[in-house]
């Protein structure tokens, strides 16, 4: 019976915010500005290089080694022979060209627009370098092709203790981009609850709703709805977010994928019951939308330091005792344990440590943060004060009674 | 029956309620005055469990309010409130789901108030959209949609008009005749006299007097007024049991030790050796009266 109404009010917050114009709007916006995001990190990721290099006169020669040299600069480089430099430099003023190499094959004269790119340049440099030795070598009686095969036989053979990840790349994306969400979700989705809060205490209708249920019923009832909102969100980003990854061919479906994505939800879950209670005390100590912010910063501005501090730490050295001791801590073990167990560098123990800290951790800000809130949701006016809010019977303004 | 039995609340140094009793019976209309700051609303409050009383006990049908029992009372906070953004219709449904009415019986009751309450056409609109005055009636459908057993009304009222005071007072009989135990707080002390059963008048956190406004009109100092034209100043004033005596209503206005046989044909005698007697009756006075005695009685003591 007692859960009725907490599944009623659930369903009230979900309704009322998922019907407003405000989630389908904001979340197409921030859809859009993660697919906008994704497109430039893509046209960098695979703007490889290439350039167009004509050759004229003697330096025709350089053709073969020109080719041979790109590759290993990562240079994906097409040759053109020019029939003289004039047409040639008029090609790389048209923008045809990136550059013209004319002139002696061992001393080529480059013409370029304005610099010329630094991989290009080290490809001419190599390919001006192989044309020179070559021609010593073959002054010297050596064949430069044998050389080149006895070079190519050399080198280390390396044996790593681990083998290495393949995926390393894709769970170093994947943990950061869902410490990311969580980070988002939980500021926005927790600032909701206060709102949410404050707005029924503003415009007075918790009386009525609190002659009805009791106040953890309401408190509860609010940060469920509200999560479930901010949950689905997150999986409709999350979603769109795997599958153009998918799509691009960067993100690989498999065990370690399926797992992240469970810790990830998992500990979304447990985050948000902490951040949202932590928000729903601190709205209840003020009565006006405008006082809102002022309670909420601190906690904000906490999370956001530990959030920027965590996500340096994370990219830096995911292995670090920094981010290991930020990790098991509770207020940040939601935003960095998934990352680290997506990184595969979470030993067991550290996860289940962290689970047990925040579970209890969450029940303790639960049992605070109610009392604040029972204590303080019906009081109107000034803002409570904290010492008041903890007591057992907290004082009442004599107005209202 | 509602019974609220020895509450006290203090706020800090403030003592707001100081072991306030009263009993509503079924089918009762109680009308709850006082000054402003008197521990009317905390009493109400406590009723349904928005405040926790200090000590004391609420009982509803000689059983101690709990959470289930209390969603069988209608209230109408002090403080004004609903949704502002939700919708007139879903608004009353949720709060009749919040107290236990299944979604059909909601639905249903939340057609029927909008209904007879006017407010059928504006079922889909939001309610920061109505006038004040829709509004209030609003309220009061959200007191009325869980069909309650008992009504605590924190000056419903206040901020009414004419026709919505009429609609109020008509569904105010309508509970009480179904049996059903009903108190509110107000200040038009005329329409409390009107309407209620019974009346309770509170001061400074208690309760000092408590009754029908015929008993307690009864109970009240004996006054007579008196129209002898011809008596002179101060004729009253060696009469046995006259306490005292001013000018008003036409004549004079005697305060009697006592309403006996004795006292009032002494009084009769007196005036008529003054010459002709025009006028002679009981005064009884109104709940205004009573109201006014009672609160300054107390401050005196």
């Amino acid at each position: 019976m007692s859960l009725r109404p907490v599944l009623l009010i659930a369903r009230r917050e979900f309704a009322s915010r998922v019907r407003g114009k405000a989630f389908v709007v904001g979340t197409l916006v921030v859809l859009v500005l993660l697919g906008a995001y994704a497109a430039v990190l893509a046209t960098l990721a695979s703007d490889d290089d290439t350039a167009r290099v004509g050759v004229t006169g003697p330096a025709v020669a350089l053709t073969g080694p020109l080719e041979r040299a790109a590759p290993a600069q990562g240079l994906t480089l097409t040759v053109v022979p020019e029939p003289d430099v004039a047409a040639g430099e008029a090609a790389v003023r048209a923008g045809d060209l990136d550059a013209l190499v004319g002139g002696d094959a061992a001393r080529p004269r480059v013409f370029v627009e304005s610099e010329p790119d630094a991989a290009l340049e080290r490809t001419i440099v190599a390919a001006t370098t192989a044309v020179a030795r070559d021609a010593y070598l073959a002054g010297r009686g050596v064949d430069p092709a044998a050389l080149d095969a006895a070079v190519a036989e050399s080198g280390p053979v390396v044996v790593a203790a681990e083998a290495p990840d393949p995926q390393a790349g894709q769970r170093l994306g994947l943990g950061l981009a869902g410490a990311f969400l969580l980070f988002f979700s939980i500021q926005s989705y927790g600032a909701m609850v206060a709102q949410g809060v404050v707005e029924e205490k503003a415009s007075r209708v918790v009386e009525i709703v609190l002659s009805s249920v009791r106040p953890w019923q309401l408190l509860l009832g609010k940060v469920l709805g509200l999560g479930a909102v901010g949950l689905l969100q997150l999986v409709v980003l999350g979603g769109a977010g795997l599958a153009v990854a998918g799509a691009a061919g960067v993100l690989v479906a498999d065990v370690g994928l399926v797992s992240t994505l469970v810790s990830v939800l998992v500990w979304y879950l447990l985050g948000f019951a902490l951040y949202a209670t932590v928000f729903a005390a601190a709205g209840s100590l003020v009565s006006r939308q405008e006082d809102t912010q002022s309670v909420l910063s601190p906690v904000t501005i906490f999370v956001l330091l530990g959030f920027v501090v965590g996500f340096n730490l994370l990219t830096y050295d995911a292995r670090g005792t920094a981010i290991t001791v930020l990790s098991l801590l509770p207020p940040f073990s939601p935003l960095f344990m998934p990352a680290r167990i997506a990184l595969g560098v979470a030993p067991v123990g550290q996860v289940v440590l962290a689970f047990v800290l925040t579970i209890a951790f969450t029940a303790g800000v639960l049992a605070l943060g109610g009392r604040i809130y029972a204590n303080s949701v019906l009081r109107t006016g000034a803002r409570v004060s904290l010492r008041e809010a903890l007591g057992r019977r907290a004082p009442e303004r004599a107005g209202d009674r | 029956m509602l019974e609220i039995d020895g509450i006290s609340k203090r706020f800090g140094s403030t003592v707001a309620l100081d072991g306030m009793s009263l009993t509503v019976r079924p089918g009762e209309l109680y009308g709850f005055v006082g000054a402003n700051g008197a521990g009317k609303t905390t009493t109400m409050r406590i009723a349904l469990g928005v405040l926790a009383a200090d000590a004391g006990e609420v009982r509803l049908g000689g059983r101690p309010l709990d959470a289930a029992s209390r969603r069988r009372i209608g209230y109408m906070p002090e403080e004004r409130g609903l949704y502002p953004r939700m919708a007139v219709g879903t608004q009353l449904r949720y709060l009749a789901e919040l107290r236990g009415r299944s979604a059909a019986q909601a639905r249903e009751a939340a057609d029927r108030w909008t209904e007879r309450l006017e407010l059928a056409e504006r079922r889909g609109d939001e309610v920061q959209r109505l006038s004040l005055g829709n509004q209030q009636r609003v309220q009061l459908a959200a007191a009325l949609v869980a069909e309650p057993d008992v009504l605590v009304l924190d000056e419903p009222f206040s901020g009414l008009d004419p026709m919505a005071v009429d609609v109020m007072s008509e569904v105010l009989r309508e509970r009480r005749d179904a049996g059903a135990p009903v108190v509110f707080s107000s200040h038009q002390l005329e329409l409390v006299e009107r309407l209620c059963d019974r009346v309770g008048i509170v001061r400074a956190g208690r309760l000092v007097a408590e009754g029908a406004v015929a008993e307690l009109r009864d109970a009240s100092a004996a006054e007579v007024v008196v129209d002898a034209p011809h008596a002179p100043p101060g004729w009253a004033d060696a009469v046995p049991g006259v306490a005292r005596a001013r000018a008003a209503e036409g004549g004079t206005v005697l305060t009697l030790t006592d309403a006996s046989e004795t006292t009032l044909g002494a009084v009769l005698d007196a005036a008529r050796r003054t010459g002709p007697v025009h006028e002679f009756r009981r005064r009884r006075p109104t709940l205004a009266e009573i109201y006014r005695d009672a609160v300054a009685e107390e401050a005196a003591a």
